[in-house]
């Protein structure tokens, strides 16, 4: 099978600093990638060259067959983004905000717009579809922001963070579309720090620190490497350098005085 | 959209076929171009900055509020033509006023309209060419100038199609629209300058100080200059005597104007056509060629970088300068923590600054007019005159408590409002400590400086004699914020959204009433020493009780509490 993602020795740097330090992964269609690591680890760098926003890397990123670098547009029109902070034009009604996207997709105005309605009705959104998001929680924001991630039907999905603010029911019905979407084919790419999550919904985990990939399989693959246990205490292992029940301790002992 | 928007949006898509010429998708053009159009009309803008609302009704026009604010502005540069002995001169002072006035609110509006870095995240991860977002932000850009603009110079138009025939105004049109180029060139310089040394966050504020500099500035202009000068002198002035005409750019956008309404082939007016048209158009050649490229980046911006990046300062020792004080004046525990509090926010908080620091600017003003308004005394007469003594003295005296009601005006309000439940988590047994401690901070942090200064000065103009009254004074001060907190606060420091200004302004004249009051008593009793004396001390004794009484005051004086969860 031809592989949908490829990165081939990414690096990154920031002045002196370099983030990612040759990133090197394949990714097949149908994957539900769990992408995690400590913060500053260069999650977000990674997701921002893949979604065509950082193009000063080197290395190289082909999605599904086209270098990101000679044709962003092809690359960014089969890729849905959902990012971190809710970032979206909050004094916009989520109807015309997503009617916007619509548009930038380039999808016809009918369709767009039954999409929106069915989606925003799934999550039980319908109606607000036309109340300013100002006034929305933390929540319905992400809502909104999901929908704009799928609305135009991606191949790929990049998500980060994405459950956040979202309340437990809300956090099932996000679960069971991510296996319903990998199930249909579509190539999912989640950073969480929610090992619990994503030890349940990813069949392939890719943990990175400082800036490189340190890990790379299944849950059961990992299990087998690092000791039968949770991806949690895995993910500790693996990338802190302290004993965390030391920090811990810590915490109890400064109660002494 | 509104009429306004949907004609400009109508105007500057015109062109659809050269755009589809030069590779730029105009469906999605439009469509960016109609989403921050819309969103313009949503945000509340410069003007509006100072008094942001918050329940109110949803903000559904504010390009139309814009529009009027800069035909009312436009008015007023009218007084150029009133003034001075010919057109050169009148235009001088009108292009110098137009140049200030758009580069002071297009600099506000650069970083939080036309530059939105949530563009990054939302439309960039969108197949959108570079070349379509740039022509996109150029092209809202423009329009947003033009509704700036066009209503701006509108007056000016008529005035001139009225006194000066039709034919002075495709001249005019034309240098406004030089002046506007020109004026686009010195923000971008100026945005560039200032990010170079600093970082975005940074620079916000020192933008917003821009904006106190430039509104105390306008202001004390407008009332002090005519006071100085007087209309005489103003009728007679022109601007050709002056020698370094040259230098100043709206010289040349009016000698532009001269030459091209008279032909008159002076040498002058020719230089002067030549750098009003010449100095615009390479200026935003620059621009476009140097400057657009770091405000249109897509690929690499700073912004983006990652948290972690920034070094990690070392904790600096906490201040102990001000520890000290307040160790000194405030009791252990909720007062004293919210004397520190008080003191940090109000030197950290823009917002709190931006309310705050016109007003003191403004009361300055009012200050010097009052002298002014006399023909400014000489301080010899000062000593001659004891009257006049008296009212100068009481005047400077209790005026100083004005900016101190104004801070404590400003004092409830906050941005952060919500993170008030601090307040409410914590054991705190009387929220009294809390308002007297905030009280006491910004006596120190706004009133000292102050008292410091009068003192000095009383003593080296009045001598010795005066300090009998000088304490007075002190200790009515004290008493009036005393007084003032016990009697009309009922919000903890920085617990409230953000109100309308202009309802806290009204509120502000009211409680001027009682050191209005206070004045006029110790103005009646001033030169009877005993008496200024015995009330001295009755007054201290009195902030004293008054003071306690606010430090045990109980939750319940704390009415509007929870407005904000």
């Amino acid at each position: 099978m031809e592989p949908i993602i490829e990165l081939k020795q990414v690096t990154k740097s920031y002045g002196a600093k370099t983030v990612l330090k040759g990133i090197n992964l394949t990714i097949y269609p149908g994957q539900v990638i769990g992408y995690i690591g400590p913060n500053g680890a260069g999650k977000s760098t990674t997701v921002k060259i893949l979604c065509g926003l950082i193009s000063d890397y080197e290395g190289e990123v082909i999605v599904a067959g086209i270098d990101i670098k000679n044709d962003p547009l092809a690359v960014k029109r089969r890729i849905g983004y959902v990012p971190e902070l809710a970032e979206l034009y909050d004094v916009l009604t989520p109807a015309e905000f997503l009617g916007f996207m619509g548009e930038l997709y380039g999808m016809p105005k009918v369709l767009a717009e039954d999409r929106m309605i069915k989606m925003l009705a799934a999550f039980g959104l319908e109606a607000n579809a036309d109340q300013r998001m100002d006034t929305f929680s933390k929540g319905m924001r992400q809502k909104v922001l999901i929908i704009s991630g799928l609305l135009h039907n991606p191949d790929i999905i990049i998500l980060d963070e994405p459950l956040s603010g979202l309340d437990a029911n809300s956090v099932i019905i996000v679960k069971e579309l991510l296996h319903k979407l990998a199930q249909d084919g579509k190539t999912i790419f989640y950073c969480s720090h929610m090992m619990d999550v994503v030890e349940k919904v990813s069949d392939r985990i890719v943990l990175i620190n400082e800036g490189t990939v340190i890990a790379d399989g299944s849950f059961e693959e990992l299990q087998q490497q690092q000791g039968n246990q949770s991806l949690e205490k895995i993910f500790a292992h693996m990338t802190s350098k302290d004993s965390l029940s030391d920090a811990a301790d810590q915490m109890m002992r400064a109660f002494e005085n | 959209m509104n009429i306004v928007n949907r004609f400009f949006l109508y105007l500057v898509l015109l062109p659809s076929k050269l755009y589809q010429k030069m590779g730029i998708n105009t469906v999605q053009l439009a469509s960016i171009l109609s989403i921050k159009l819309m969103m313009d009309d949503r945000r509340p803008n410069t003007m509006h900055q100072a008094n942001k609302r918050k329940e109110a009704k949803p903000i559904s026009a504010a390009t139309i509020g814009t529009m009027f604010v800069s035909a009312a502005m436009g008015s007023f540069f009218l007084i150029s033509f009133f003034v001075g002995s010919e057109m050169l001169t009148r235009f001088t002072i009108y292009f110098s006023f137009f140049i200030f006035v758009l580069s002071s609110t297009l600099i506000a509006d650069f970083t939080s309209v036309l530059i939105d870095i949530r563009d990054n995240i939302i439309i960039l991860p969108k197949p959108v060419t570079d070349k379509t977002f740039v022509i996109a932000r150029l092209l809202h850009i423009l329009i947003h100038i033009s509704k700036l603009v066009v209503p701006m110079t509108l007056p000016a138009f008529i005035l001139l199609g009225i006194r000066n025939g039709l034919l002075a105004l495709p001249p005019f049109l034309l240098m406004v629209i030089a002046a506007t180029l020109f004026t686009i060139f010195l923000i971008n310089a100026l945005y560039l300058i200032i990010l170079k040394i600093t970082t975005p966050e940074k620079f916000k504020v020192i933008i917003s100080y821009f904006q106190i500099f430039f509104a105390i500035l306008f202001y004390g202009g407008y009332q002090i200059v005519p006071r100085l000068i007087g209309k005489a002198v103003l009728d007679n002035y022109s601007i050709n005597t002056a020698s370094y005409a040259f230098l100043i750019p709206p010289y040349w956008f009016a000698g532009g104007w001269e030459f091209l309404h008279s032909f008159q082939f002076s040498a002058t007016l020719i230089s002067c056509f030549l750098l009003s048209i010449f100095v615009p158009f390479a200026s935003i050649y620059i621009v476009i060629k140097y400057f657009a490229p770091y405000f249109m980046i897509s690929g690499s911006d700073g912004e983006s970088m990652p948290a972690i990046v920034s070094e990690i300062k070392q904790p600096r020792p906490t201040n102990s300068f001000i520890n000290t004080i307040a160790n000194l004046l405030t009791d252990a525990g909720a007062e004293k923590m919210a004397f520190l509090h008080t003191w940090k926010m109000t030197a950290r908080s823009r917002d709190f600054k931006l309310r705050v620091y016109p007003s003191f600017g403004y009361m300055l003003v009012y200050f010097f007019m009052i002298f002014l308004r006399d023909k400014r005394p000489a301080l010899n007469s000062i000593k001659q005159n004891s009257n006049t003594e008296k009212v100068i003295f009481i005047s400077i005296i209790y005026f100083s408590s004005l900016i101190l009601i104004t801070a404590i005006n400003q004092l409830k309000d906050s941005d952060k409002y919500k993170a008030a439940w601090i307040y409410f988590t914590t054991p705190i047994e009387k929220p009294g400590k809390i308002i007297s401690g905030a009280l006491k901070s910004l006596l120190v942090k706004f009133y000292l400086p102050i008292i410091a200064l009068t003192f000095f000065g009383a003593i080296l103009v009045e001598g010795p004699r005066v300090i009998p009254n000088l304490f007075l004074g002190l200790c009515n001060q004290l008493l009036i914020i005393f007084l003032i907190g016990y009697a009309s606060i009922r919000n903890l420091p920085f617990s409230q959204a953000p109100n309308l200004a202009k309802t806290s302004f009204m509120r502000g004249l009211l409680t001027l009433l009682i050191p209005g009051t206070i004045a006029f008593l110790h103005y009646s009793i001033y030169t009877f020493m005993p008496v200024v004396i015995i009330l001295s001390i009755l007054s201290c004794i009195a902030s004293w009780l008054v003071m306690d009484a606010l430090k045990n005051k109980g939750w319940e004086i704390i009415t509007e509490l929870k407005e904000g969860y």
